[in-house]
């Protein structure tokens, strides 16, 4: 078993932290939640911490102000902004301050949890570059797919999605949140039903003929579940 | 018309009128007065007459001037103008005529004058008049204009700085301060109105900023409320499709507020730094997004660019621009469809050969305009489309010919 990641989510809004906590403990991470910058800076002080959730507009401040103070002090911690405000220029500013992403809200779960696994991944180099459950690996930066060892060749967007799924095991995930991520690497492209239905169909044909199991199941026709035993 | 050029008419035309009329009456007077001064000289020879006639022989009298002629009743005085030709020319006199008694002889004499050197004097003076008054008035003219022109220097250069105020480069309009009171009132009246605008344009992007921040939380609670529930194990099929749809219809509104404030955000003139680009460049590297999603649909695409355009532009904008064309053109294509973008001297073409819309023509750049079977669609990209081309005045203009054209007209 992997050893639970520490993440601060740094929100105001006292039901979507709730959720939100909810939903990353689900997903197998020790979350705490600062409800103010000054929350957030104690609890900085107490915990090591491997990602923060931080929302910009706080009672106390900009939660700008405080990407610089952790990433001058600690560059290991990954850092998404999570803020309600789409303006480009708040998005540009974070990004430069050392943010590693952003997120607009509404957000979904799911996003959340890929969005977040990625960023822990890629400032942890020296954790073991790979993912596996059961008998499928995947190997993120190059993009590799191996189903018992085997090669498996996987178009962008199947990879996509298994790194998806592979983020969200056991997860719910509605064909909405499925569209939006699909949609959001490709300029707000309006996808259908149809088309996260046809790629989801490719992707499992291609795991079923590797020899691997049919992990990817339909929920009631609304979404879509990677099981994992 | 320039204020300048419509005062220096106005003191023109005044001018040449009361000059014209001056000049009539002046002539009519100055004639009046040399006529009288010849009748009056006239007199006075008559009076010389009388005189040395009383003591000298009548025609002894009698000259090239003077006329005598014996008459047997008396006359009346009286002045008339006559002619004489002398050395075959024709030239004007004035004549006296009157009766006088010597001897109980009654005669009529007749004295003449030359009137054309009294014609030469009058002739003179007029052109003198006309010359001095020409003169006067274009000094006049000349000094009236730079007088007005330099009153009017702090005017024209608040016209300029109003002209090149733009709300968006976050300055204030300072203008010169004059000296002519009207002009200073008019200063301190547009400076009074610049920061009132400046302050109210700031409100409004505030308040846009406010209402987005206001509706995306609470919609990012019911998201991630519904989200939480659909991980429930004990869900049946149609609450989980309840579920979904509660999902789905949030994530629509949020777009719709997103896609709303982006539209306002135009309309403030919130992107207005621009830089120059090859629009060839923004269409290739744009169309590699839709990559997956030309082969999904199976479209054919055809792409002619054929010359390099270069647009200024702000670079976002730009994107959406094209984002969005791409965008409509491949979600209203047909499968297995045609997309040809094609950009020639300034001319951007996208076609697609989508069926024909099941709205009229004129409702295409409308916002919430979209066909029967695309409900999901917001109905805001092409508006944003329009309202981009607006701003930087580009021609747009949408036809349907067995495919469905858009074309934009790029300023050279």
């Amino acid at each position: 078993m992997l050893k639970k990641h520490n993440i601060l989510v740094v929100e105001d809004e006292l039901e979507l932290a709730k959720s939100t906590i909810s939903s990353l403990s689900e997903n197998g991470f020790l979350p705490f939640h600062a409800k103010d910058l000054n929350s957030a800076r104690k609890l900085l002080k107490q915990e090591k911490f491997a990602a923060v959730l931080l929302d910009l507009g706080l009672p106390d401040g900009d939660g700008i102000s405080l990407i610089k103070e952790i990433k001058n002090t600690k560059i290991e911690i990954g850092l998404i902004i999570v803020s309600a405000k789409d303006a480009l220029e708040k998005k540009v500013q974070g990004l430069e301050l050392g943010a590693d992403d952003y997120l607009t809200k509404p957000f979904f779960f799911s996003e959340l949890n890929a969005r977040l696994k990625s960023v822990i991944r890629r400032l942890n180099l020296e954790d073991n570059q790979q993912l596996t459950i059961n008998e499928i690996t995947l190997f993120p930066e190059e993009m590799r797919t191996l189903i018992h060892g085997d090669i498996v060749e996987l178009t962008g967007k199947e990879f996509g999605l298994l790194l998806y799924f592979f983020s969200n095991p056991n997860r719910v995930i509605s064909k909405t949140t499925l569209g939006e991520f699909m949609s959001s690497s490709y300029a707000d492209y309006g996808f259908t039903d149809d088309v996260v239905y046809t790629h989801i169909k490719n992707l499992k044909k291609k795991i079923t003929n590797s020899g691997g199991d049919d992990y990817i199941k339909n929920v009631y026709g609304v979404g879509y579940k990677f099981t994992v035993a | 018309m320039k204020l300048l050029t419509k005062t220096s008419l106005n003191f023109i035309s005044a001018s040449v009128i009361f000059f014209l009329l001056g000049s009539v009456a002046m002539y009519f007077s100055v004639r009046n007065i040399i006529a009288e001064d010849l009748q009056n000289r006239l007199l006075q020879q008559q009076k010389d007459f009388f005189y040395t006639a009383d003591q000298n022989n009548l025609t002894d009298l009698s000259s090239k001037l003077v006329f005598i002629q014996i008459t047997d009743k008396e006359i009346i005085h009286s002045f008339s103008d006559t002619v004489l030709i002398v050395n075959d020319s024709y030239i004007l006199y004035r004549k006296l005529q009157f009766s006088y008694l010597k001897d109980e002889q009654y005669y009529n004499v007749s004295i003449l004058k030359n009137q054309s050197q009294s014609d030469s004097l009058i002739k003179k003076i007029v052109i003198m008049n006309v010359g001095f008054a020409m003169l006067f008035f274009l000094i006049m003219f000349f000094v009236n204009r730079h007088s007005i022109k330099s009153a009017l220097s702090v005017f024209y250069s608040t016209i300029r700085k109003l002209e090149d105020f733009e709300l968006s480069k976050l300055q204030t309009l300072t203008l010169e301060t004059a000296e002519v009171q009207e002009i200073k009132k008019l200063n301190e009246v547009f400076e009074k109105m610049a920061t009132q605008i400046y302050n109210d344009f700031e409100a409004q992007k505030e308040y846009t900023e406010n209402v987005s921040h206001e509706l995306q939380t609470p919609l990012a609670i019911i998201s991630s409320k519904a989200d939480e529930l659909m991980q429930a194990d004990n869900l049946s099929k149609e609450q989980m499709e309840q579920l979904e749809l509660l999902l789905e219809t949030t994530n629509r509104l949020s777009k719709i507020n997103q896609a709303l404030i982006f539209l306002t955000k135009i309309d403030n003139r919130f992107y207005t730094q621009g830089s120059s680009f090859s629009l060839n460049d923004l269409i290739k590297e744009k169309l590699q997004i839709f990559e997956t999603a030309i082969q999904d649909k199976n479209l054919k695409l055809e792409l002619d660019l054929l010359d390099i355009t270069q647009i200024y532009m702000n670079p976002y904008l730009a994107e959406t621009l094209i984002i969005n064309l791409i965008k409509n053109a491949i979600i209203h294509n047909s499968n297995g469809g045609l997309l040809r973008i094609h950009l020639s001297n300034n001319i951007l073409s996208i076609s697609n050969s989508g069926s024909p819309l099941s709205f009229p023509e004129k409702d295409i750049f409308k916002r919430f305009t979209r066909s029967e079977n695309s409900k999901k669609n917001l109905g805001i990209g092409l508006s944003i489309v329009q309202r981009i081309c607006e701003l930087y005045t580009f021609k747009i203009a949408y036809t349907y010919a067995s495919v469905h054209q858009f074309k934009i007209i790029f300023k050279k």
